[in-house]
């Protein structure tokens, strides 16, 4: 049965209700979750990883292994640490991993069937055959194995915090406080991390300490944290844990704002603050490690430290009578302690020899009559769903004792997991028989029992020591102990069994269901590399990282190698510490804050007008206009694509990039950027250009517009703009730096409209009644300037379609206005606004190519027969050198063609593979010949069948040969003719005249 | 997330850069007088080593400015930041912080003890 300790002080006395499974329990403000359950004598929590077994509450902090529930009330929370996670009224919490109910769990099977499941089970029987792993060996494991369940969808409001401090302190516990205590009122800038929402860490925790500097330890924790806020140069950050140390001492931790309080959805639920220091202290103190027997994850079986830790911290004694088990001399706190509440253990059982046992313990064992074994060990405990007897091995007797508590004692660990992460070295100390730290790599010092250092006495010296390189006062503790000043311990690591059968457990990780039996058949079979077994067995893999485990195993390991546990070494730690929230990581950048979005100055009048939006890049580009509400995308697309050919259609082009490349050396600068020959060309017109990789591949084309030979504008693809600017700006810079020239995007600074179709130039001449638009006063690939209202535009003669157009460009603060009026002149013409859809099927049938669809990063001009384009008389351009490679000049690369079916009805997809079979064989023994793929698919309305253009290898010379495409879903293939891929008036008739 | 200095700005944060490999790989004057293997060399070919590496950056989100860098690859510590028309500093500048975290061996990675 627990009680209660009335002399907590971090307990208000105020009640909340929670439900656990459905039922409501009585917890007080303050409780976490797992004190309130054992407030209540709920001892069974949760369910184990792989076999089903029942679980209790382990610990008391951040290292639990085992009790891990979802917090319904706070959109189906997974995987909450029992014991970190504070209760409040009204919240609703249930077990994870069972079914039907926790109490009667089917999966438990898997314990009954265990000893198939041993180490590397997985690997060994789920090999075959071919795909069963993915159809069901998969959804299979991850139902019966694993934890809770996955979060409701809800909108995270957490934040990030950046800081730049000089010092940042993790852990504010006894040497934490002295050490931020040295920097009050200094010109250092301190952050003081504390993962409680009180300070004073083992003081709080334990009644270890019985006096600081004559103080209590209370007395002096409130003195000390009052001086602290006092002092303007120092922050304290409660509630937040230090998950990740980087490099270039980054640090970060997650700061839990609602910790006790029930969540606002409107407010930051959680404050991940990204730390730059100059200097980290690591003062996170130890964590207790427990020790193998035979079912010793029983519920009930708890460290010993998180026992006393319940008993002070959250004024709840788990239970008046439990049995005590160590192999080290800090219990005899937790002795006092239970003796104080006028509790009396059942029984004290010590590995150590009875003449090593400090005779303070054998005082009170023998005054309070108290069973003593020494010299003995816990050979296990057993139980239904919780522990009932516990069996003592003492020589060759053994005792069974009645009682449902058991601590356990291992010893401790420095926490070195943030020195670890840090990269420093950690060297074994034989006297705390653990891993402490050693080397650091960067500006790390580490101070108390993290460093290793377990003697109060000597905490002083070691704080005014280190921290020597800081100009400040020294500081002075006087500390009075309520437990040996030598720690003193015993290596014990596993219990042995006393009737070996194949049932039988010894955990070594509670996490992920890993035996002392798994390590050894592990070895056995070949995996002696400590990060072999690791991976094998799963051991220490836990989203607790075996922190109460993980030395032990090391331990384990050297034992059956016969090693030294420094020969055998630690595996990596890595960051984070603890599991931390992918919404506290993701912080405001989620739904639209996750991508910023870009629209035209037409974008509300494509909204009237029922467009339907595509993404390119960060854009919105209308995708096609429907029509009327039915209008499928299909119909849209082949009703503008018929109307712009007969009549006349206008598309946004505002998302085209555009680059403004000026200055003396910009013509040389362009001629050595593109493919093209700059130098000819008359000023006032524009040229088709590519530009290509050192490697000779097609990065990007556009318009080029020629102003003058000190100026051009460049056209790019909506995309690739900032790309194309940024590799203009490197070659500039890294390899072109006598050239003088100056880039600026000008991308923005423009509406863009693209008008085309027959009755273009009726339409034009409509809205610009001054200007001459005859063919031979404004010829095809000419611009010019004009002044209109009161702005300026421009208007060149170029068209991405085949027909007549012109591109139209203006401010985009007069853009709608211009469009609107295009519009009114344009109705009886027939004029329709058309999508990015449309475009590329008009394109398409005029053979043009679209970058990203026909290329690929592995196609150049020559495979596109667009040899026209290369300057040849040019000394050099990116990617000259590169088109006379024995690769790029091959001539069985894919080339682009043209596809036309044979069977007009026949539809030509996108993607799909050319071949020479006209259907699939039924079996494929042999691989098929692939002579190249379909880049581009389309319903041609005005051919009025399907049309492709198509990457075909050696495709030059095919022209006029049948071959087959396939189809989905199908194996009899398409027949289909090769043909130039111009499909609409190759003559350009339409174009130029 | 490290800190680098940028020549022109001074210390930031690592998001605001972009990686541009490796650096003093300068482009051929001429490239048509290059056998195959040798322009094959400047444009496929870049060094991977672990420990000293001379490397280019370029302050994306800030000046937007390239410049060169020396990093120690196994510990991600940038040693020296320098202009791009500045003269390549000695590989025996670094020959004292030629360490590597954790003391593992300069070549290979993993931990030292499982290595043995």
């Amino acid at each position: 049965m627990s009680a209660i300790n009335n002399n907590c002080k971090y307990i208000s006395k105020k009640q909340v209700k929670i439900t656990f499974d459905g039922n409501t329990y009585q917890a007080y403000e303050g409780d976490t979750i797992a004190s309130a359950l054992l407030r209540n004598n709920i001892r069974l929590v949760g369910r184990s990883f792989k076999y089903h077994r029942p679980r209790g509450i382990y610990t008391c902090g951040i290292e639990e292994p085992n009790a891990l529930v979802q917090i319904i009330s706070e959109h189906n929370e997974p995987n909450t640490r029992a014991t970190i996670k504070r209760v409040y009224d009204g919240m609703e919490i249930t077990s994870q991993n069972r079914w039907p109910s926790l109490r009667y769990d089917f999966g438990a099977i898997n314990n009954i069937l265990s000893p198939i499941f041993s180490a590397g089970f997985y690997y060994k029987t789920f090999m075959g055959p071919k795909g069963f792993w993915k159809n069901l060996y998969e959804p299979l494991i991850r139902r019966s194995a694993g934890l809770g369940k996955p979060p409701k969808n809800f909108r995270s409001k957490s934040t990030h915090q950046y800081h730049n401090t000089d010092v940042v302190i993790i852990g504010a516990g006894l040497s934490g406080l002295a050490a931020a205590k040295k920097f009050i009122n200094t010109k250092y800038k301190v952050l003081l991390i504390e993962q409680d929402s009180y300070l004073g860490g083992v003081l709080k925790n334990s009644n270890k300490v019985k006096t600081i500097n004559g103080l209590t330890p209370q007395e002096w924790i409130s003195e000390t944290e009052e001086s602290i806020l006092n002092s303007k140069n120092i922050t304290i950050l409660k509630n937040t844990l230090v998950t990740t140390y980087n490099f270039t001492n980054h640090l970060i931790a997650l700061e839990d704002k609602f910790a006790g309080k029930k969540i606002d959805l409107n407010k930051s639920e959680l404050t991940l603050h990204k730390i730059r220091t100059s200097n980290t202290i690591i003062a996170n103190g130890h964590i207790e490690r427990f020790i193998s027997f035979r079912n010793n994850d029983l519920p009930g079986v708890m460290l010993a430290s998180s026992f006393e830790k319940y008993i002070h911290r959250y004024g709840v004694v788990p239970e008046k009578e439990p049995v005590i088990f160590t192999n080290n001399s800090s219990s005899l706190s937790l002795l006092k302690t239970l003796i104080n509440l006028g509790c009396k253990p059942k029984a004290y059982v010590d590995s150590r020899k009875k003449d090593n046992i400090e005779t303070e313990i054998k005082k009170i064992l023998k005054d309070k009559e108290i069973p003593f074994f020494s010299d003995a060990e816990i050979e296990g405990c057993d139980g239904n769903k919780k522990v009932e007897t516990i069996t003592i091995r003492q020589g060759k007797s053994f005792d069974k004792i009645k009682s449902s508590m058991l601590c356990v004692s291992g010893g401790y660990n420095p926490d070195i997991h943030l020195f670890t992460q840090s990269k420093g070295l950690v060297k074994w100390d034989k006297n705390i028989l653990s891993f402490k730290p050693d080397t650091p790599f960067q500006k790390t010092i580490t101070l108390g029992s993290t460093s290793g250092n377990y003697s109060f006495k000597k905490l002083c010296d070691e704080i005014n020591e280190k921290l020597s390189i800081f100009k400040t006062k020294k500081v002075s503790l006087d500390i009075n102990l309520n437990v040996p000043n030598k720690f003193s311990i015993k290596e014990l690591w596993e219990t042995k069994i006393k009737n070996k059968s194949n049932w039988a457990k010894s955990f070594i990780d509670l996490h992920n269901d890993v035996t002392t039996k798994d390590l050894k058949q592990a070895i056995t079979e070949g995996f002696d590399r400590i990060e072999h077994l690791k991976r094998y067995t799963t051991n220490s893999m836990g989203t607790d990282q075996g922190k109460i485990s993980s030395i032990n195993s090391l331990a384990i390991v050297s034992k059956i190698l016969k090693k030294e546990i420094s020969e055998v070494g630690t595996t990596t730690y890595r960051p984070p510490y603890a599991p931390l929230s992918f919404a506290a990581i993701a912080g405001r950048s989620t739904y639209e804050f996750y991508d910023p979005e870009r629209k035209t100055s037409i974008h509300s009048w494509h909204l009237k007008n029922n467009a339907v939006f595509e993404d390119v890049g960060q854009w919105k580009r209308p995708w096609y206009f429907k029509a009327s509400e039915n209008e499928t995308m299909h119909q849209a697309v082949q009703r503008e694509s018929k109307t712009l050919r007969e009549n006349a259609g206008i598309l946004d082009g505002s998302t085209l990039g555009k680059i403004e490349i000026k200055g003396r050396d910009a013509l040389e600068f362009m001629n050595l950027m593109y493919t093209n020959a700059f130098s000819k060309m008359k000023p006032m017109t524009s040229r088709y250009a590519m530009m290509l990789g050192e490697d000779g591949m097609i990065k990007d084309d556009g318009i080029i517009c020629k102003i003058s030979d000190q100026h051009f504008i460049a056209t790019t693809t909506s995309s690739g703009a900032p790309k194309v600017l940024a590799d203009m700006e490197e070659y500039l810079q890294t390899e072109w730096p006598h050239l003088q020239v100056y880039l600026n995007s000008i991308t923005e600074q423009f509406s863009t409209f693209n008008i085309s179709g027959p009755k273009t130039r009726e339409i034009m001449m409509r809205v610009f009644p001054d200007i001459d638009f005859s063919n031979d006063a404004f010829p095809f690939m000419t611009f010019k300037n004009f002044d209109y209202k009161e702005t300026k535009i421009r208007i060149m003669r170029a068209s991405f379609t085949g027909e007549l157009g012109y591109e139209i460009y203006i401010s985009p603060k007069f853009g709608l206005e211009l469009w609107e009026e295009i519009f009114s002149c344009g109705k009886e013409f027939n004029l329709i606004p058309y999508g990015t859809e449309t475009m590329h099927l008009l394109r398409a049938e005029k053979g043009y190519i679209v970058i990203g669809q026909e290329t690929d990063g592995t196609v150049t001009p020559i495979d596109l027969n667009y040899n026209w384009m290369i300057g040849k008389n040019k000394k050099d351009f990116i990617g000259k050198r590169s088109l006379s490679r024995p690769d790029t000049s091959r001539a069985d690369r894919k080339q682009l063609v043209g596809l036309s079916p044979i069977n007009k009805k026949d539809i030509i997809e996108e993607g799909q593979h050319i071949v020479e079979l006209n259907e699939l064989p039924k079996k494929i023994t042999d691989p098929i010949k692939y002579l190249g793929h379909v880049s581009s698919g389309y319903h041609s309305p005005n051919l009025n069948h399907s049309i492709g253009l198509a990457m075909i290898r050696g495709g030059k010379n095919l022209l006029g040969q049948k071959f087959f495409v396939t189809a989905t879903g199908k194996t009899k293939n398409i027949p289909v003719e090769i043909v130039n891929p111009v499909f609409i008036d190759p003559e350009n008739k339409r174009l130029t005249s | 997330m490290i800190l680098i200095k940028c020549p022109y700005c001074g210390e930031r944060d690592q998001s605001e850069f972009a990686n541009g490999g490796e650096a003093h790989v300068i482009r051929p004057k001429n490239p048509e007088s290059l056998s195959d293997k040798d322009w094959g060399e400047y444009v496929f070919y870049r060094n991977n080593p672990k420990g000293i590496f001379y490397e280019r950056w370029v302050h994306t989100h800030g000046c937007k400015k390239w410049f060169n860098a020396v990093r120690n690859t196994s510990t991600d510590q940038i040693l020296k930041v320098y202009k791009v028309n500045e003269k390549r500093p000695d590989l025996s500048e670094f020959q004292n912080t030629l360490k590597s975290p954790s003391g593992e061996p300069s070549v290979g990675s993993g931990n030292f003890a499982v290595k043995k």
